[in-house]
């Protein structure tokens, strides 16, 4: 039994609705020639019956008047049924066919634009945002909006036009059948969404301790040791039991309430049934109604309470569907990225010097985080950043990089601004190795050449080396041709950090940029990436998120961060003396005695 | 499946009989209707006869109020059964999964484990409730019809045969063509969400190294690959609504026109044949949904293949009813007597051949590199994992010859990681000693480092602590949780990896609140920090499973070069010099 979901509203209607329509221009054509097909298909089956009804009339009334069946007028109306089928079969494969044509292509579209959006964004979109929601429009909202595009479209069209035609089609067999059979409808509707709503109830009580159940379970999985270790299995199990008896209580109720809709919408059918028959053999008897009539009229009756109760669903589908088009196209029309300077300045030949201009920045602009910062770093110095844990010290890393950009003040690498410069270009200047170690599913070639694509085997070989993970690659079954899946499990934590060093290594940028913080590696592998980032850095202007005494002691100026800010600048032993933040820091961190 | 359905269900068995008959009676009453039509017709409309057109009428309604009531009734069974076997199916599943050890929870996962409990029984509670519906009703239906058809008209069952067999073909033909590029889309979805999301967690990584238009154009063919599936699944899935009408107005057609063939030597016939091609689209109908039902169970025993999977298991550590004290020692004691320890089916040990022994009032510490084994090593005391050779003593009894309460009553247990429960400080702290008293409770918080930071928060010991712990930091959650190990007053305390979390300070205050308890108990510590471990009475320095040193602080530092790499690797140079300087001069005192 599907759950059913709490109809969901787009915060503005009209204005969704329109983008909707308007993303759709290109596709109008074969979206119009689907309803027709959808309109002459249904038309066709709406016939379907009285016609049917006219053998048996003909039948009827040739036997009362010679004992015998005339076949010959019967076949031609067969003949003419049989055509009408295949027409009508068809015309609804085609509308079919079109509708998930377009439906494909439309999210395809969608998928590729979302992504291309992806590249044109700022970071600070993705810092704000949770990628769990974005991926959830990826999968969810685009599907959800193509299959809508798929199957509501035409089925509101062509229920609509069962309803109208069938009416048509009853009336026109007799008028007072038909208004008992109206009549029902409205009473149906009307029960049906009492029970809807009791279930919608249930249903929503049902997803909040369904929510409480699994909380449990994930909380007692994920911490059996202590459970097991203080013996605490039995309250564990009563609690659980507790809960779980409370999803039974909510969740046959919703089950129930869901289950009975359809009984109910079938004893009025039902019920329309019986007296159709009823009304229909009064009149059949008076001899004001042909008993092939009769006979298609109680077809009619049967076909008649599926189309409302989709008709009656349209309007909610639709709220739904626009909801999810509301989330796909507000990340779609978000604002993007400044675009690059027409004229962009670029280096010829880099030195690696870097200063910054009286820097202030502020992610919220009620916080300013960096506040006049002003510091000159001559080319191949190493700059250790330092602080405790959410200091802040990547929003100097995300300033380099141009991730954001300074609110005030500016930044020069050998004298040019980088906000003069193309963001590609400045980027190219750095390497970056983070804590996050991302690599990409694909090979490990593919993941040590992703910096600099033209990179030659030997090339590669070469930064491997360097990063001293050369070995390790080679004892791969596959070597360089080794696949990396997703979430990388087949390479530990430790070769992971190695690769993403080789890959720097590779691209041979004039600048780096690394955080040495590495997490579940051991004495000897946290020796190797300790060398290889000494050689990263050698020679090259360097900005160190720093952990390592030895790094901070050697650096050529630390930059000391406190709650967002830069809060003192220096050498190791100048800001020792100095005895502020830096000292204290550095005898909680380092100091054993 | 159909075990785990039958064993579940048992309990439900007279109301799972009484939905069997509720079924049947609402499938009888919706049977009947069309033969009443047709008497109407043959009886009443025929001849003439008002009062026997209203008396079945009258009939007609009293069958059909007869069958939404037993709809109902089985609605409000068919609910409650298939509920209720989620219930107890998800009871058993969680109890059981509870006993497993950990090596046993690491086989399968914890987040298997979750989706097993969660979504797995759900499915099946969805797979019952269908089967408990629609499964029955549908054959009740088909065979109600077929037989009522029979009685009908013998001479023109064969109709519905025909109908049956072309629906049947249709739709084998459809599901066939679109089946296997059905794996091949929901592989091609997965990609693309891989693709998705590696584009958004490698961010940074993408930007910086302007692989922009790489990562689009990688995108750009899974989509078009994509898009390509779709559009071909959708050529096969739009045949079929079509196929299905024209079978039924094709059977529609051949009743009529047979049945009009018929009437020539009988009028009767054209009454029957209104009914009969009533009865035709039922049996359709049923056979339509039955195929539906059938796709989704090979679904449905996937989740129930992993559910059993775990019902089946037998939890490798068993305990016994009651402990055997007989060599039980007076003093808490700790021994390790040549335990190796392999996980199954792995080529090689985890730990080899571990021998010491621990006497109240010390404190042994293992250190090592990741993977070393030291964590293992001290999981096998709570029998987290059992030893595959040697023995483990606590007290003189073999861990394996005590009731499980027994044990962990003597020992507590603090993890590598913080890990809390929701609920108050105080549960959390009270969660393995029961009620405590304030003073011993404050004792415990003063000890752990935790009475500073739960005085500042809003409620003191009766905040709330969200699940997981996430709203106190990692550093508070460790605190608590050591807080929660010596509210048992434990005679041996096992800390896993327990300081990596906490800062040094913290560290060092911790040790020393702890100094005054020791003398009482065993302390056993895993460490990465030797800054943790340098005092301590015994260090066992393991690598590969192997213990490679063992001995004080001064004595590794001359004899054992792995452990001196380790002190050097965390130790400034000078300060490395001058710890070699004192381990040299030690030795010559001794």
């Amino acid at each position: 039994m599907p759950e059913m979901k709490k109809i969901a509203k787009p915060k503005n209607f009209k204005k969704t609705l329109k983008i909707v329509l308007i993303s759709l221009k290109k596709w109008r054509v074969l979206l119009i020639l689907s309803l027709i097909f959808a309109v002459i298909s249904v038309v066709l089956s709406v016939a379907m019956p009285k016609l049917l009804g006219e053998i048996t009339t003909e039948a009827v009334a040739s036997l009362g008047a010679t004992g015998k069946i005339d076949f010959e007028p019967l076949s031609k109306i067969a003949l003419a049924l049989i055509i009408l089928y295949i027409i009508s079969a068809v015309f609804a494969y085609f509308e079919n066919y079109i509708c998930t044509l377009v439906a494909a292509r439309y999210s395809a579209e969608l998928r590729r634009r979302l992504i291309e959006k992806i590249a044109r964004l700022p970071i600070s979109y993705f810092d704000t945002h949770k990628h769990g929601d974005l991926l959830s429009i990826m999968s969810n909202d685009i599907d959800a909006l193509a299959s809508s595009l798929r199957d509501n479209l035409t089925t509101s069209i062509s229920s609509l036009t069962t309803v109208v035609g069938i009416l048509i089609m009853m009336i026109s067999i007799s008028l007072p059948m038909s208004l008992i059979s109206v009549a029902i409808v409205p009473v149906s509707l009307f029960f049906v969404g009492k029970i809807a709503k009791k279930a919608q109830d249930y249903f929503v009580k049902q997803r909040k301790t369904l929510g409480a159940l699994n909380s449990e379970i994930e909380e007692d999985y994920s911490g059996q040791l202590i459970i097991k270790s203080n013996s605490y299995e039995p309250t564990a199990t009563a609690n659980f039991s507790k809960v779980n008896n409370e999803y039974y209580e909510t969740a046959w109720k919703a089950q129930f309430f869901s289950s009975i809709a359809f009984p109910i919408t079938h004893l009025f059918t039902n019920f329309g049934y019986a007296a159709t028959c009823l009304l229909g053999g009064y009149l059949a008897i008076r001899g004001e109604l042909r008993l092939g009539d009769f006979q298609a009229f109680i077809q009619y009756v049967n076909q008649f309470n599926r189309p409302i109760n989709e008709v009656a669903q349209i309007f909610p589908a639709i709220q739904q569907t626009l909801a999810a088009a509301e989330r796909v196209f507000d990340f779609l029309n978000a604002p993007e990225e400044e675009p690059d300077p027409a004229q962009p300045k670029a280096l010829k030949s880099v030195k690696g010097e870097v200063e910054f201009h009286d820097v202030s920045f502020s992610y919220d602009p009620e916080k300013p985080i960096i506040k006049h910062f002003s510091a000159k770093i001559p080319a191949g110095s190493n700059v250790a950043i330092v602080g405790p844990t959410g200091a802040g010290k990547t929003t100097i890393i995300n300033l380099l990089m141009r991730f954001y950009d300074p609110t005030e003040g500016y930044i020069t690498i050998d004298g040019v601004p980088t906000r003069e410069m193309k963001r590609g270009d400045v980027r190219d200047l750095f390497g970056m190795v983070l804590q996050d170690t991302w690599l990409f599913s694909g090979s490990v070639e593919d993941n040590l050449r992703y910096g600099k694509t033209s990179a030659t085997l030997p090339e590669i070989r070469a930064g491997a080396a360097a990063a001293s993970i050369d070995h390790i690659i080679e004892s791969f079954p596959a070597g360089y041709k080794t696949e990396i899946s997703e979430d990388s499990d087949n390479v530990s934590a430790g070769e992971k950090q190695l690769l993403t060093i080789a890959r720097v290594m590779v691209a041979n940028p004039p600048m780096i940029i690394l955080d040495e913080a590495t997490s579940n590696v051991d004495t000897r592998t946290e020796r190797q990436i300790q060398t290889a980032f000494e050689k990263l850095t050698h020679g090259r202007t360097s900005f160190v998120i720093a952990h390592r005494l030895s790094t901070i002691r050697n650096s050529d100026l630390i930059l000391v961060m406190k709650d967002g800010n830069i809060v003192e600048q220096g050498r190791h032993d100048d800001l020792l003396k100095k005895n502020g933040f830096y000292a204290e820091l550095y005898n909680s961190q380092f100091a054993e005695e | 499946m159909l075990k785990i359905f039958l064993h579940y269900l048992k309990p439900y068995f007279w109301q799972a009989v009484l939905l069997v008959v509720l079924i049947g009676a609402q499938a009888f009453a919706t049977i009947e209707l069309p033969t009443l039509m047709a008497e109407i017709v043959e009886n009443g409309i025929e001849k003439n006869n008002m009062d026997f057109v209203f008396a079945t009428s009258a009939k007609m309604l009293a069958f059909t109020l007869f069958g939404s009531v037993c709809a109902v009734a089985s609605g409000l069974l068919s609910a409650r059964i298939g509920t209720a076997f989620s219930r107890d199916l998800r009871l058993d599943l969680f109890e059981k999964i509870l006993t497993f050890s950990t090596d046993e929870i690491d086989k399968f996962s914890t987040a298997s484990l979750i989706t097993r409990t969660t979504n797995d029984v759900s499915h099946l509670q969805e797979t019952a409730m269908m089967c408990l519906s629609m499964l029955l009703r549908a054959p009740l239906m088909c065979v109600g019809a077929v037989v009522a058809a029979i009685r009908l008209a013998p001479n023109m069952t064969w109709i519905i045969v025909l109908g049956v067999v072309a629906i049947l073909v249709g739709v084998a033909v459809v599901l066939g063509l679109a089946l296997p590029k059905f794996k091949l889309f929901q592989k091609m979805i997965d990609k693309i969400t891989l693709l998705t999301r590696e584009n958004l967690t490698g961010l940074r990584v993408i930007r910086a190294f302007n692989n922009e238009k790489v990562e689009e154009r990688k995108f750009d063919s899974g989509n078009r690959e994509l898009l390509h599936l779709d559009v071909s699944i959708g050529r096969i899935f739009s045949v079929e609504s079509p196929l299905i009408s024209l079978v039924m107005n094709g059977i529609c057609l051949l009743c009529i026109w047979i049945g009009v063939s018929l009437a020539e030597a009988d009028a009767s016939y054209i009454a029957t044949m209104m009914a009969f091609m009533q009865y035709a689209m039922h049996v359709i109908m049923s056979v339509l949904i039955l195929t539906v039902v059938l796709v989704m169970i090979p679904r449905a025993s996937v989740s129930a293949g992993r559910v059993n999977e775990i019902l089946r298991h037998t939890p490798k550590i068993k305990w016994k009813k009651e402990t055997n004290r007989e060599d039980e020692t007076k003093t808490p004691e700790v021994e390790f007597k040549n335990v190796s320890f392999c996980y199954p089916n792995a080529p090689e040990n985890i730990l080899t051949d571990i021998s010491f022994r621990a006497r109240v009032g010390e404190t042994v510490a293992f250190v090592g590199s990741t993977g070393s084994g030291k964590s293992t090593l001290v999981n096998l005391i709570p029998r987290f994992f059992d030893a595959t050779a040697g023995e483990i003593l606590v007290d003189g009894i073999n861990v394996k010859d005590y009731k499980k309460e027994d044990l962990m009553q003597k020992i507590g247990y603090v993890a590598q990681k913080g890990v809390l429960f929701s609920g108050t400080v105080r549960s959390n702290i009270e969660f393995g000693s029961g009620a405590l008293e304030k003073s011993a409770l404050d004792k415990v918080a003063n000890l752990s480092q935790s009475a500073e930071f739960i005085e500042k928060l809003p409620k003191g010991f009766a905040s709330p602590i969200a699940q997981g712990g996430t709203n106190v930091s990692g550093g508070q959650k460790q605190r608590l949780s050591i807080a929660r190990a010596l509210a048992k007053n434990p005679e041996i305390l096992i800390f896993d990896d327990s300081f990596s979390a906490l800062d040094m300070k913290t560290d060092k205050k911790l040790r020393k609140a702890l100094e005054p308890e020791k003398p009482k108990i065993i302390t056993l510590v895993v460490a990465q920090r030797i800054s943790t471990v340098k005092d301590a009475d015994q260090i066992l320095v393991l690598e590969n499973g192997k213990v490679v040193g063992h001995g004080k602080h001064y004595h590794l530092l001359k004899t054992s070069k792995v452990y001196r790499e380790i002190v050097a690797s965390q130790f400034s140079e000078k300060e490395f010099e001058s710890e070699l300087k004192i381990a040299e001069k030690e030795g010559s005192h001794a």
